[in-house]
């Protein structure tokens, strides 16, 4: 019975502020002679901060038209922007800055959302080994990351040097699909230099200080041992694999929305998605050197510690995930 | 032939039979003894051997082996008294060797009566040769001339004449052979044998049957030559049947000696300084028993421990839930007295005048905080804390009780990469499908199922990390062990992993799941196929192992194989107690 009261007056409260919330906006409108979206556009800065609010605001709005906006094929966008102005009586003449704003914003939500499905169709999409592309796509891999190193056969041990699985990477596919092996190949041949760095290093073994004292102590062959079971770092194309799930998990619940609105001023599109991964694996190896966890069955604590880490970063809407490294240098002028 | 029945009465008579058995004397045959149960005639050896019971009476062996057993023991036929029987039964019961005697002597007589043939074919030396001229003397010569068998005295007495004492005597030993006349031809001898099939029946002839008679034109053969030829071979024969005999009497010593290691006995032995002295010697058949009581004892002893284990967890749970039960009682009446104090308290105000109750505002306001946020504690304990006398019990199968409405088992996930693993985790938690991504390191998750709450530890099946699933092995009751029944090309690399994971000391007492997963796909491996091809029958012989075919997408047999976990883990009959 208590809880059922709690629960009628978080309810009956949650209408009453929706209430207030419209007499307040009708109130805002009438002083200054300004729609909700004008007041947006000429608060906020172009970026994440404006793209967000507007995005929310067009949803959450009682008029079909400006809910259905979100929504809208973006050869759609002039049109509807046009219905809009209609719509709320803006004066085309006093108040030119807002249409250009206004399809900025609808542009990046729309290219989002396009994104969205395009991940989502590479995602789908399995790997083949009778498709010729694919398995272009493969060796070219191969090729950037081993260069000089000819590989023996389709079906090789080799494979795992470069840290897939087993003998045949298609098996490794298949949570992603082509997605995980287009952003390998991208990150691989964009940002050659760190991916070889990352691969080098996910090779090491890993180097723990030991005093000469230990030293003494540990016979030879327990050494080797040890350095053995050290060499046990994280592979690769396997942990790309999982920072592809991980930036497609950003993508698909919709937090990687300020980044790409920040960094594409026009609609984002799977390169901006790619760079994003590189970032990531780049920010991941470093916290994996940050974190120096023990083994690598320490993974996936690592992993959630980032993903928090990246999520929190991402809550600021003036934040980009603004990645200092070759491939992306062309976004730090954003 | 008197004689001899009246010996039997005598001999009835001494061994104090019953008068029952006493009757094959006098309605049956009077030469024959007979089986009192049977009827059957005793005999000298076989199934109709007589046996001695401890009462004294006589049954025939056959007849023994039918009678019902009472444990170790049988009972008498005739006054249902009872004789233990050794390890070998009714074998063990000494015979009536004063009935076989009997017996033998009954058969001996009659062979003696009815026949004399033996005699007449004059046998061998050992059998007496009567002086032809006085019945009472034993020959020891014979006359070639005359053909009579003599003694020494007869022989000077009756070749006293001059022309008598010419005959050639010889010692009986030397006595040539008399030559056997023609039966057809009386006059000739029979010189020679036929050599033919057809004449095998009457081979001896004489010359004329020879030439002119129903031989003639036969092959032949001196009659001398062809016996010396038979009598060696006949001594050839001899030679084998008594290496024969000493074998089978080898054979039986052997049989007797086993005999004798099976149901030990007294044995002499002689210790250190020389003394003889009989020890008991302890059998095979008792070094069994031994050990089975040995087992049992231990068995018992066992479980006797696991018992009173299991029930001092049961009393420590139970003094833990009464003691605080009963702490709870006393706060309860702490409570109460302090509720009614305040009542008191209020009742007193209310009765005292307007200035007092002015004064006492203050107070009473006090004290009725106190008993709101006594009153709120007391509600939140009630929300909290269920009320339950019941005590659900379950057992596992180690004879280990837990108390509690869910019981934990730790079950590691092992496999090579791809095999679904994780996938077979996540249907398990939340019973969707989802494609998952290459498992670095290892997921955990609790799954909850009948009165069973399992963590499972899902290992990423990567070839690098497979040295690291030691690490997961410990304090695991089970492994499930998932392969790809798709991959026919990876089952070695499986059954390797497999055999290695078996050999593993930490896994030693832990069940074995093996999941044959993605019987979906066109051209999987069954399951019959799979134990085949692993040769799982070998590979996990001594543990309890189970292979389930299963299909992660779907959830098919997932369930059936956490069923079979299940019913491992808890012991029969007790899985639905909580």
């Amino acid at each position: 019975m208590k809880h059922f009261m709690k629960m009628v007056v978080q309810v009956w409260l949650y209408f009453y502020c929706i209430c207030l919330w419209r007499c307040f906006k009708f109130i805002l409108r009438k002083l200054t002679g300004r729609c909700e979206l004008q007041r947006i556009c000429y608060k906020n800065k172009p970026g994440a901060g404006r793209t967000l609010k507007i995005e929310a605001s067009l949803k959450s709005s009682k008029s079909k038209l400006l809910q259905s906006s979100v929504t809208v094929h973006p050869d759609a966008i002039e049109k509807t922007i046009e219905d809009i102005l209609a719509l709320k009586k803006v004066n085309v003449d006093t108040n030119p800055q807002l249409a250009v704003s206004l399809q900025a914003c609808l542009l990046q939500i729309a290219g989002y959302r396009h994104l969205t499905v395009e991940v989502e169709k590479l995602r789908r999409e399995a790997y083949d080994s009778e498709n010729p592309e694919h398995e272009e796509m493969l060796i070219k891999l191969w090729k950037l990351l081993k260069p000089g190193v000819p590989l023996d056969a389709r079906v090789t041990k080799q494979w795992c040097e470069i840290g897939f699985q087993g003998d045949d990477p298609k098996t490794d596919f298949r949570g992603m699909g082509l997605l995980g092996l287009y952003n390998l190949v991208y990150f691989a041949e964009k940002d050659t230099t760190t991916a070889l760095q990352i691969l080098s290093d996910s090779l090491q073994p890993k180097c723990r200080d030991v005093s000469k004292e230990e030293f003494s102590k540990v016979s030879k062959t327990e050494w080797e041992m040890k350095k053995f079971d050290k060499a046990i770092g994280y592979s690769f194309a396997i942990v790309g694999i999982n920072i592809t799930d991980l930036a497609y998990n950003l993508l698909i619940s919709g937090a990687l929305k300020t980044h790409l609105y920040n960094v594409a001023p026009e609609a984002p599109s799977l390169h901006h998605f790619q760079q994003t991964f590189c970032f990531l694996m780049n920010e991941f190896h470093k916290f994996w050197i940050e974190v120096d966890p023990v083994d690598i069955m320490e993974f996936n604590r690592v992993r959630n510690k980032f993903h928090k880490r990246i999520l929190k970063q991402l809550q600021k809407t003036d934040m980009a995930l603004c990645p200092h490294f070759a491939a992306s240098e062309s976004l730090v002028n954003v | 032939m008197i004689d001899i029945t009246d010996c039997r009465v005598s001999l009835a008579t001494k061994a104090d039979l019953m008068p029952t058995e006493l009757s094959f004397m006098a309605n049956t045959r009077s030469d024959q003894a007979e089986c009192g149960v049977c009827e059957d005639v005793f005999t000298l050896q076989g199934d109709k051997v007589p046996r001695l019971l401890l009462c004294g009476h006589t049954v025939c062996h056959d007849c023994l082996t039918r009678l019902p057993l009472h444990g170790r023991a049988i009972r008498c036929p005739f006054d249902r008294q009872v004789t233990e029987l050794g390890d070998s039964g009714v074998w063990g019961l000494k015979k009536n060797f004063a009935l076989l005697e009997l017996l033998e002597r009954l058969q001996n007589g009659a062979s003696g009566q009815c026949s004399s043939s033996d005699e007449s074919l004059g046998g061998s030396g050992e059998s007496i040769v009567r002086c032809d001229e006085d019945d009472a003397h034993v020959a020891s010569v014979y006359c070639t001339v005359c053909a009579t068998h003599l003694c020494a005295d007869c022989s000077l007495h009756t070749h006293s004449t001059k022309t008598l004492a010419k005959h050639r005597r010889v010692p009986l030993a030397d006595k040539p052979y008399e030559k056997t006349l023609c039966s057809q031809h009386q006059v000739h001898a029979i010189e020679f044998v036929c050599l033919e099939d057809g004449c095998q029946t009457s081979p001896l002839m004489c010359c004329v049957c020879k030439e002119y008679g129903k031989h003639q034109g036969h092959k032949h053969a001196v009659l001398e030559t062809e016996a010396s030829q038979i009598r060696a071979s006949i001594l050839d024969m001899a030679h084998c049947i008594r290496s024969f005999t000493e074998e089978i009497s080898e054979y039986s010593r052997k049989l007797t000696g086993i005999v004798q290691q099976i149901e030990g006995g007294e044995q002499i032995v002689e210790d250190g300084i020389g003394m003889a002295h009989t020890e008991h010697v302890p059998g095979t058949a008792e070094n069994a028993r031994s050990c089975v009581r040995a087992y049992f004892s231990d068995l018992h002893e066992t479980l006797c421990r696991q018992e009173e284990m299991a029930l001092s967890v049961v009393d420590a749970h139970v003094r833990e839930q009464l003691i605080w039960l009963r702490q709870q009682q006393e706060n309860m009446t702490i409570l109460l007295s302090e509720v009614s104090t305040a009542c008191l308290h209020c009742e007193k105000a209310l009765q005292q005048d307007d200035c007092r109750v002015v004064l006492a505002k203050q107070e009473i306001t006090r004290l009725l905080e106190t008993l709101q946020k006594q009153q709120q504690q007391f509600t939140d304990l009630a929300d909290h804390i269920q009320l339950d006398a019941s005590i659900p019990v379950t057992f596992t199968k180690d004879n280990r009780v837990h108390i509690g409405p869910k019981m934990e088992i730790r079950v590691v996930t092992l496999g090579l990469d791809g095999a679904g693993k994780t996938t077979i985790l996540f249907k398990l938690k939340q019973d969707e499908f989802m494609q998952p991504i290459p498992t670095i390191g290892f997921n955990v998750e609790t799954v909850e199922y009948k009165n069973l709450k399992f963590t499972i530890w899902d290992v990423g099946g990567k070839h690098k990390l497979r040295p690291l699933w030691k690490h997961y092995y410990l304090n695991t009751q089970a492994v499930v062990f998932v392969i790809d029944s798709s991959h026919r090309d990876r089952i070695t690399e499986a059954h390797s992993e497999l055999a290695k994971l078996l050999t593993e000391k930490e896994l030693r007492d832990a069940l074995l799941l093996i999941f044959a997963n993605k019987q979906d796909v066109a051209g999987a491996l069954s399951v019959e196929e799979m134990t085949e091809l692993l040769s799982l029958h070998k590979l996990c012989c001594g543990r309890s192992w189970y292979i389930q075919g299963c299909d992660a997408r779907s959830g098919m047999g997932l369930y059936d194989g956490l069923d079979w976990l299940s019913r491992q883990l808890v012991a029969a009959g007790v899985l639905d107690v909580a």
